[in-house]
């Protein structure tokens, strides 16, 4: 059968890609909160 | 600081994994390299199985001591969850190309992990649809219960219906059908996804008890 590295890359590269998204949203959403509390500071 | 440590150990075994399977995994004889899917395949549903049973413990545990902590912690499960159970979806639909000859088949374990999927979708609009929170926290935590009763039949699927998919490879009556690397770097790439779940887990709930006190 042949090796179809496309597929293989595809897998991992879509996976790659969902996992950082969804730490730079949480690295986002982190970092605007902590804006926002310092901003209620006094 | 905690969770910075977590995540680098995560990024650690995620490349340790990530080597492992492409370098030190051995070829599979009859399915090619395109078999080198399993290791973010079997991984990612596992690691969606956990969050799923930590929602339904977040769930139960709402419910029985209205405590906000359990909520957060299903919430913060019930995300990476869906990540990971799309992961699982899509990896598997682009290696039963090359395998099966087609992207989608109305297949047991494919349906009913599709359903576990739309289950926990519907669970996250749902707590976007609800602003008070005790009723938000209550409405989620039952979808969060019965949600998991599809975990089993997920996973038990190959082995009470005919399915096209392959029996389990892990957690699965009987051993494995496979060598013992395979299942060694199997094993690398499970806990490495445990770790980035860990990681994940530790950040959403430190965020959601944030929003929790900026909202109170």
């Amino acid at each position: 059968m042949p090796d179809n590295w496309g597929y293989v890359f595809s897998a991992y590269g879509l996976a790659a890609v969902v996992l950082l998204a969804y730490w730079r949203r949480l690295a986002g959403r982190a970092k605007s909160l902590a804006g926002r509390g310092g901003r209620q500071g006094p | 600081m905690a969770a910075r440590a977590l995540g680098w150990l995560a990024v650690l075994a995620l490349i340790a994994g990530l080597g492992a399977a492409f370098g030190w995994a051995p070829r599979e004889a009859a399915q090619g390299n395109v078999q080198r899917i399993m290791y973010l395949h079997v991984p990612s549903v596992l690691t969606a199985y956990l969050a799923f049973l930590l929602v339904f413990v977040g769930s139960v545990g709402y419910l029985l001591t209205r405590r906000p902590g359990w909520d957060r912690l299903a919430l913060s499960a019930a995300e990476p969850g869906v990540l990971f159970t799309g992961i699982t979806i899509a990896s598997g639909s682009i290696w039963g190309k090359p395998t099966w000859g087609t992207w989608w088949t109305w297949d047991a374990r494919l349906t009913s992990t599709a359903v576990l999927f739309l289950v926990y979708v519907g669970y996250l609009l749902l707590r976007g649809m609800v602003d008070e929170p005790d009723r938000r926290a209550r409405a989620a935590a039952v979808v969060g219960i019965l949600g998991a009763a599809n975990i089993p039949i997920v996973h038990f699927s190959v082995t009470w219906w005919r399915a096209l998919h392959q029996p389990a490879a892990i957690l699965g009556p009987g051993s494995a059908p496979m060598p013992l690397w395979m299942k060694v770097v199997l094993a690398l790439n499970w806990l490495a996804f445990t770790l980035l779940f860990a990681y994940f887990l530790t950040r959403r709930i430190e965020i959601a008890r944030i929003e929790e006190s900026h909202a109170g």
